[in-house]
């Protein structure tokens, strides 16, 4: 059953620009740091004796900001199209558990940040690489980078979901994605329970493993409750 | 051209939409209690560091992202059923129903900022500040911050009225605001860039010789520069917008 | 006896707010069940309970002799509907918003073609819904709930927004499917002209409540009425009637027999010209199905 969701789902976010998003974010990330070394290469290549563990923490300095923003964009698209003319109602009769049409636009969802993850990495990799950051290449690090976040970033995922898909008004999920990254920009000064802290892969532990773990664990956990929310509800 | 600003209003205050504003002491608050600086070390005002680290975040990031979801909150009862269509089917015209808009959004980011302030001020008395509240600072910051903010109140209007989600207007709104966070770095593109402006002119550690902390020349050609492009570019879409 | 579709003591409250009361809605198979009421009876929030989009606050729905609580899925797999405004995904084409439902529904894609073909959309299969109009988006919505080939099609005012020849063809429509694949039809409206030159069976509510709940030809009893008779010297003709027991009423100089078979006039008449009163017309008043509805759903009892 939730094969069919899923192919509907994807055949629904057709034309309207999801996947150009999700293409957008990660290359936006890196232009700014294209930007960024393209006018003080030499001043940054020599603030460091490792030039590429230095590249990668300019980009993750962007990463959690444009992923919680990226959440709260593509949840909320999600959602204004079965909002718009109230297709929850035409969904929602068809012979599917309301359980599994919510779990279709979380994957959906979660497809889309992964190829943004995985993009960023390609993008991070190739633009080091045009850098001439050195032939010690840290694909391990890059992976970390490129992966971690969005882990870690799961549970804002459940949270923005739970909020846009029982939400008639789009300006409170996208609220909540605002206060989101206030949030995630003073992620330095947070507390670590947080969950906005988590994608900047700080802890006072100085293990973003713990923060991984914590995103999937917390993330399912918020993602189990928007769902039964969902389904306890009437359709409008 | 009253009467219709007053239906702007009576819309507004009915919608559920004031809780957008408060968000904006909720975030003063939390950035007065996470505030960076330490003033130990310093023999100045307590006010100044306080409203220094403050107003970073929330002249780079919240209000100018902010404002767009109030753009698209104040039309959102507009795309829903058809609201546009029996709004200019009324005897007005479609260029005063576009300043009334705009003038609602203006008056409601001038709220915002008074509000912040009230934030930054009330953070200052539990946190016990004895220093004398720097009224000029302020006034200076907050006036700056809001007139920096009318070229983009313009363009979120524009792009508020193109698209019927939510999400469209305010993806825009981020990937034209992200970019800020770098390029107040470099004092060459920041003054060019109107997304910068807000921060600039509420800097309070800017150009203490100039009235709103950036050079005349500056707050003329870039803030009102892209205020009449961004301006002008809605109000004549909305002259055409088919409804 | 087999119903498709049993509500008992169906109830649903928003809040302090009845929409819905005690509900006993009875359905059989092949039926076209008319549910009439006047606007914000609780049409559509019955309909809404019968597709499980909102939880009855009391009582049980039965659809094919399952308990939606527990079989919601099978037997959705068995229900078409199209529920008050249409539903559909503007930024897509006609066929493909019918191919998003498809892949849920799994039906093979020649029944997209079939169901275009049937509500007349073919020609303008691949253009996208934004431009439709409401006449158009109401027949793809009816291309949608036709796709699952469904034994029981529930429609909230399917003519809704139709022009006068798009109402005839929906009306054909619907009157074919249950001769021609044994659908079961339920069909809600706020006319009663519409339910009358379609349904089998009428359900009427109003407030929340069902008042009434029967065949049409039934309903259609109510329509003729009495009998008048305007004579000479009418009380005391009819003084003479119930002198002979014949039930009737006096109003205005008229003469009004509430027994009115061809017998118990024919006794009237025959009873009065026996007596010597001069008979001038003999009428029949009928009382179109409207005033019935009107007076139904305003009084709020049976009549």
């Amino acid at each position: 059953m939730i094969g069919k969701l899923l192919r509907a789902d994807f055949l629904k976010i057709k034309r309207k620009g999801l996947w150009f998003l999700s293409f957008l974010g990660p290359f936006g990330v890196i232009a700014l740091q294209m930007v960024n070394y393209g006018v003080r290469k030499d001043y940054l290549l020599n603030q460091s004796d490792d030039d590429w563990g230095y590249f990668l923490e300019y980009v993750h300095s962007f990463t959690p900001l444009a992923l919680v923003l990226g959440i709260a964009i593509l949840t909320s698209f999600m959602a204004s199209i079965e909002n718009e003319t109230n297709a929850w109602k035409q969904l929602i009769s068809l012979p599917v558990s309301k359980m599994s049409v919510y779990l279709s636009k979380f994957m959906v969802l979660g497809s889309l940040l992964f190829v943004s993850s995985l993009l960023l990495g390609v993008f991070s990799l190739g633009y080091g690489i045009l850098l001439n950051l050195g032939d010690q290449i840290p694909y391990l690090e890059l992976l970390k980078y490129s992966f971690y976040p969005y882990l870690a970033a799961l549970p804002i995922l459940a949270l923005q979901l739970w909020i846009a898909s029982v939400s008639q008004n789009q300006g409170i999920p996208i609220t909540t994605g605002v206060l989101g990254v206030i949030f995630a920009y003073s992620a330095f000064i947070l507390p670590d329970w947080m969950i906005w802290k988590w994608p900047s892969l700080m802890n006072e532990w100085d293990e973003p493993l713990i923060n991984v773990m914590l995103g999937i664990g917390v993330g399912t956990l918020l993602y189990i409750v928007g769902m039964l929310d969902f389904t306890r509800r009437d359709v409008k | 051209m009253v009467s219709i600003l007053q239906s702007e209003w009576f819309k507004f205050r009915h919608s559920k939409i004031m809780f957008i504003i408060l968000t904006v002491p909720i975030i003063g608050i939390f950035l007065g209690f996470t505030s960076r600086f330490s003033n130990e070390d310093f023999e100045i005002n307590e006010w100044y560091l306080s409203l220094l680290s403050m107003n970073l975040t929330y002249a780079l990031l919240f209000l100018p992202l902010i404002t767009g979801v109030l753009a698209s909150a104040i039309c959102r009862y507009e795309h829903q059923a058809g609201g546009w269509k029996q709004l200019l089917a009324l005897p007005v015209t479609r260029g005063r129903v576009f300043i009334a808009k705009y003038v609602l959004l203006i008056v409601l980011v001038l709220v915002m900022q008074v509000l912040f302030f009230v934030a930054v001020y009330i953070v200052g008395m539990i946190k016990g500040f004895t220093d004398p509240f720097p009224m000029v600072i302020v006034w200076k910051s907050l006036v700056g911050g809001w007139v920096a903010t009318l070229p983009l109140i313009a363009l979120q209007l524009w792009m508020s009225i193109l698209f019927k989600s939510f999400a469209a207007p305010f993806a825009i709104n981020v990937i034209l605001t992200l970019p800020t966070i770098l390029v107040v770095n470099s004092e060459r593109f920041s003054s060019f860039y109107p997304w910068a402006q807000p921060f600039l002119m509420m800097y309070i550690g800017g150009e203490t010789g100039d009235t709103f902390y950036v050079p005349w020349v500056q707050l003329l050609t870039v803030v009102g520069g892209s205020f009449i492009l961004f301006f002008v570019g809605g109000y004549l879409y909305f002259q055409r917008k088919a409804v | 006896m087999e119903y498709v579709v049993q509500t008992t003591n169906l109830s649903k409250r928003f809040g302090k707010e009845s929409a819905v009361i005690g509900l006993d809605m009875k359905i059989r198979k092949g039926e076209i069940y008319g549910f009439l009421g006047p606007n914000g009876a609780g049409k559509t929030t019955t309909i809404r309970m019968l597709l499980g989009l909102m939880k009855a606050s009391s009582g049980t729905i039965q659809i094919f002799e399952k308990d939606l609580n527990k079989e919601k899925i099978n037997i959705l797999k068995r229900v078409g509907s199209l529920v008050e405004n249409p539903s559909y995904y503007p930024h897509l084409t006609a066929y493909e918003n019918l191919e998003a439902l498809r892949k849920i529904l799994g039906v093979p894609k020649t029944r997209i073609h079939e169901v275009l073909e049937i509500v007349r959309l073919t020609e303008v299969a691949n253009k996208k819904v934004k431009g439709f109009s409401l006449g158009m988006k109401q027949r793809l919505g009816i291309a949608a709930s036709l796709l699952n080939s469904p034994e029981l099609l529930i429609l909230d005012e399917p003519t809704n927004g139709l022009d006068p020849s798009g109402i005839i063809e929906i009306r054909n429509l619907i009157k074919q499917l249950p001769a021609e694949t044994g659908m079961t039809i339920l069909i809600s409206s706020h006319l009663l002209t519409e339910i009358d030159q379609m349904a089998t069976t009428v359900g009427i509510v109003t407030k929340g409540k069902m008042i009434y709940q029967d065949s049409i030809e039934s309903l259609r009893m109510y329509a003729q009425q009495k009998v008048l008779l305007k004579v000479s010297d009418s009380e005391q003709a009819w003084r003479s009637l119930l002198g002979n027991g014949i039930k009737a009423d006096w109003e205005d100089g008229i003469i009004l027999l509430s027994e009115h078979s061809d017998g118990k006039v024919a006794k009237a008449i025959h009873t009065l010209v026996h007596e010597g009163y001069s008979i001038y017309r003999v009428e029949e008043e009928k009382r179109s199905l409207e005033d019935i509805f009107l007076q139904m759903t305003t009084r709020e009892k049976v009549i």
